[in-house]
């Protein structure tokens, strides 16, 4: 499912809040202008919503299903929005590993705020690579670690 | 009055219904259509691509309804917060129950029709509305 869509230069405000929000998504920006998502339900529905938001800032926005003409290409796209996520769960885990050496209290905290990540990069994960797996056990190694400091 | 609304609802139509049956309409009938050309003559579209009562600068459907309805109840907006992350989850509110909303609302889609579904969410809105009402005059959680 493609999202293509012009905005006014200015404000910036819109763009940065499109552009954050396909972020969110998980979208894939294949031009300036042009992103891609793989289609479901709750996709299709937000996408429409953010065109919408296109209009409303003044900009043009159309949305198209899509469909890539050679299973090559198509790989390729799945392997680089896999590769985006596995860069956001890499981040995730240093953290983990660096909140090994907090003192207890901060790193309760720290879990908390790591879970919620997990969470979100779980919820734009469409084509999970080995780091999803890595990224869970390094959440779960610090759970153990914290209820450990409880005892 | 007639409404009517995209079918399969989720959890802010759910909460359009409820809050139109309660705070606006008692006697409101919903018709579910598939596309916006289907909407009948004689009933309001929300929550649509395109319509007054739907999704504007970043806002939920529900929450639009506060505005346009100019429904001041500090209790609605607290559950607006809730429905707005259950359906857009883009952290513009702090909403931990955000996520079990959409959980059980997303589930018991999946065996319900849209009546029975509004029938059944009825009540848990009510519930909500009950306890953020609580919460708002002792300024605690209810226990």
């Amino acid at each position: 499912m493609l999202l293509a869509y012009r905005l006014p230069r200015d404000p910036s405000t819109p763009r940065s809040a499109l552009w954050r929000k396909l972020r969110r998504l998980g979208a894939t920006q294949l031009l300036d202008g042009l992103a891609a998502l793989p289609l479901d339900a709750r996709n299709r529905e937000q996408l429409e919503w953010l065109a919408d938001e296109v209009f409303e800032a003044g900009g043009e926005a159309t949305i198209w299903i899509g469909e890539l003409a050679s299973a090559a290409q198509e790989r390729e796209l799945a392997t680089r929005m896999a590769k985006a996520v596995a860069a956001d769960y890499r981040a995730l885990i240093d953290d983990a590993a660096a909140a090994r050496s907090e003192r207890a209290g901060r790193r309760r905290r720290t879990l908390g705020r790591l879970r919620r990540e997990l969470r979100r990069i779980r919820a734009r994960d469409y084509f999970p690579p080995a780091e999803r797996e890595l990224a869970q056990q390094a959440v779960d190694e610090l759970a153990a670690l914290v209820e450990e400091s409880v005892r | 009055m007639r409404w009517a609304t995209r079918r399969h609802c989720h959890v802010d139509r759910a909460a359009c219904a409820w809050l139109i049956r309660r705070f606006l309409d008692p006697e409101a009938e919903f018709v579910f259509v598939d596309d916006p050309d289907e909407v009948p003559a004689d009933a309001t579209p929300f929550d649509m691509r395109g319509v007054e009562l739907s999704h504007h600068g970043g806002d939920c459907s529900f929450e639009t309804f506060l505005r346009r309805y100019e429904l001041a109840d500090p209790v609605l907006w607290e559950i607006a917060k809730l429905v707005h992350e259950a359906d857009l989850a883009d952290e513009r509110y702090d909403a931990p129950e955000a996520p079990g909303l959409d959980v059980l609302l997303r589930g018991l889609s999946m065996v319900r029709d849209d009546e029975e579904l509004l029938a059944l969410s009825g009540p848990l809105f009510d519930g909500l509305y009950e306890y953020r009402k609580r919460a708002l005059l002792t300024g605690r959680e209810p226990a």
